[in-house]
């Protein structure tokens, strides 16, 4: 199989401190260039996110989506739950649609005039990891030539009620994020971050099994079978090129 | 081209507790729906609804994991795998609502209770339930919690399949759960999408959906030489609109057309299709212009929504399992009463069984989110 090659990556990182959760709606409305209009948090900063990882390039109308979280579009569920239990009050139209989590995949999609794979998918500890495995997995099929990678989590006020929900202590810090990769496959060129494995194993005897194996495998194949990572400092080091996409503000790959 | 083999099955529908009792139903006409009463603020409502066999709607938290459950072990036994393999299975679920409804369970509770109630302060995170349904069963490979709404659980199948063919796991238990829930009921009635009398999928009188509810759960394994097994797939997302396919059909027909590509076949060489029949008036339409661009011929179409409701999340693993056992019985499942003449659509659908030999298949899935799936199956 051709290398999967991470062509870029853009990311939002929001420590909340005291109960005023950041304003996403002009944040949404300044990276994407127009405003989007009856939804919620989650599939707003999941647009800021993609946005920021394709940043000035459009990437391939095959691409593919795969969004992962852990808890999905909670917001418009509680909201929804609240109107319903606590008010008396009918599921609204569109936010009954949009408590679907992969409404997100699907704002993110039209943005970009997609038409290839979507997926959510979600995990109790390893979502994003998933959602790797799953996009190299297309990959390796020879499925998908182009993915976006996303990996989304927001908050809802109040706070307090946030980290009953999360079981944190009251007062513990609490972050938003959305962080996305865009991967696509083909040779890698000296300075390329190649993405190489996402695996679970079931305990830690089969991990260990899994990296000796694969040690002994790089070692037979020589020095050009180096990490991504360990191939980019040296690439680095030795002024090589940079990726083809800037690696966007607060990139944190290295 | 060969992929994974399906090895055992298990599903829970209105139909009843085990696949042998679904399959009997089949050949009888689609029950009629029963009704579940909801209130909103000083409002009832009524909602249509085929609820799980033999599990009345009280007790909402136990009667959730006990059909689920069990419905999984069924599927274990029925594979015969060994505890070892068990331990080192994938497991991937497809859901559209998780576990809501005990959620909504515990929220009524709390404020009945007069309790500080907030939702969802139970359970929040969306993966519990596949890790629940894993440790009762000791499954210990990777996991997916797949929510892509009615494509769920047959996009679960795809990347199940794809686990066992690149080598990572022997075995990989795909489940489909589906839970009456009071949103997703009061959602769809505000849609004005529910069926006041049954569900009529391509039938000129077709009138919306009836819930359904399902525990399925299906485990897969490397080829084997007889029996039924994935030949193909594709998914593919649709801009048309968040909650229906582009009713041109060219992206129903996209996504067929890839599937039948993935599995090396041309249109003609399709022996039946399942549809996915929501018999809503916009999601048909689509479905079937879909259908006329790729077949010129068209090949005997069944919607099996009219015995089971519409299980959205669950509708993949569920609706494949019923189909596989009505083929391997030998015949093509019927829906007597529904579409019996060629509708304003230009498709007709059986009205008794139709004996059908060992062949090929091709299921499709559309769900909100502009999801749409097709998997190819073949047996013999």
């Amino acid at each position: 199989m051709a290398d999967v090659i991470i062509r870029g990556c853009g990311d939002y990182y929001a420590p909340v401190e005291g109960e005023a959760l950041p304003d996403v709606r002009a944040l949404a409305k300044e990276t994407l260039g127009k405003q989007v209009r009856r939804v919620g948090r989650f599939i707003l900063l999941g647009l800021v996110g993609a946005a920021r990882c394709v940043g000035a390039h459009a990437p391939p109308a095959h691409t593919a989506i795969y969004l992962s979280s852990r808890r999905g579009d909670l917001e418009t569920n509680v909201e929804v739950m609240q109107d319903l239990f606590a008010r008396g009050l009918a599921p609204k139209p569109l936010s009954f649609i949009n408590t679907v989590s992969n409404a997100s995949c699907y704002y993110v999609a039209r943005h970009f005039g997609l038409h290839g794979r979507s997926l959510f998918v979600s995990g109790v500890c390893f979502s994003f990891e998933t959602a790797l495995q799953a996009a190299l997995l297309d990959f390796e099929a020879g499925q998908v030539r182009s993915a976006l990678v996303g990996g989304l989590d927001t908050l809802i006020a109040p706070l307090a009620i946030e980290r009953r929900r999360l079981g944190l202590a009251p007062g513990a810090p609490v972050a938003e994020a959305s962080h996305w990769l865009w991967l696509e496959t083909g040779p890698a060129q000296p300075g390329d971050l190649v993405l190489e494995a996402s695996e679970a194993f079931a305990d830690r005897a089969a991990l260990i099994a899994w990296l000796s194996a694969r040690g002994t495998e790089k070692n037979r194949a020589g020095a050009g079978a180096i990490s991504g990572r360990r191939r980019l400092r040296r690439d680095r080091r030795r002024g090589g090129p940079a990726p083809l996409v800037p690696l966007p503000r607060r990139a944190r790959l290295l | 081209m060969k992929r994974s083999a399906f090895l055992g099955a298990g599903v829970h529908t209105a139909l009843g507790a085990g696949l042998a009792q679904n399959i009997e139903a089949l050949f009888a006409a689609p029950p009629k729906a029963g009704e579940a009463a909801l209130q909103v603020g000083a409002e009832n409502v009524r909602v249509p609804a085929l609820l799980l066999a033999e599990r009345p709607l009280d007790d909402i938290e136990a009667r959730f994991w006990r059909a689920a459950e069990a419905v999984v072990g069924h599927a274990i036994a029925a594979a015969g795998l060994t505890q070892d393999e068990v331990r080192q299975a994938a497991f991937l679920i497809g859901t559209s609502s998780l576990d809501i409804a005990v959620s909504e369970a515990i929220y009524q509770r709390e404020l009945s209770e007069g309790a500080d109630a907030h939702p969802l302060t139970s359970n929040s995170t969306m993966g519990r339930l596949a890790q629940r349904l894993r440790q009762a069963h000791g499954i210990g490979g990777p996991e997916y919690t797949i929510c892509t709404a009615c494509t769920a659980s047959a996009n679960a199948l795809l990347y199940a399949d794809q686990l066992v063919q690149s080598g990572r796991v022997r075995h990989a238990i795909v489940v489909g759960v589906e839970i009456f829930n009071q949103i997703t009921a009061l959602g769809f009635h505000g849609l004005e999408l529910l069926a006041k009398d049954g569900m009529k999928p391509f039938d000129s009188a077709r009138g919306g959906l009836t819930l359904g509810e399902s525990c399925a759960a299906l485990v897969i394994g490397q080829a084997r030489t007889e029996g039924f097994h994935l030949r193909g797939g594709a998914n593919l997302c649709d801009i048309h609109g968040i909650s229906a396919a582009n009713p041109d059909g060219s992206t129903v027909a996209d996504v067929i057309r890839l599937a039948l590509a993935d599995a090396q076949l041309a249109p003609d060489q399709i022996d039946g299709v399942k549809a996915h029949g929501t018999a809503s008036l916009m999601n048909d339409e689509a479905e079937a212009a879909g259908m006329a661009l790729v077949f010129e011929t068209a090949p005997p179409i069944c919607a099996l929504k009219p015995f089971i409701g519409h299980t959205f999340g669950a509708c993949g693993v569920t609706e494949l399992i019923l189909f596989c056992g009505m083929i391997e019985r030998g015949y093509f499942p019927a829906t007597p009463g529904v579409c019996a003449e060629p509708s304003d659509l230009g498709v007709r659908l059986e009205q008794k069984p139709l004996p059908i030999r060992p062949g090929v298949f091709q299921l499709n899935f559309f769900g909100f989110g502009g999801n749409n799936t097709s998997l190819v199956i073949a047996n013999g």
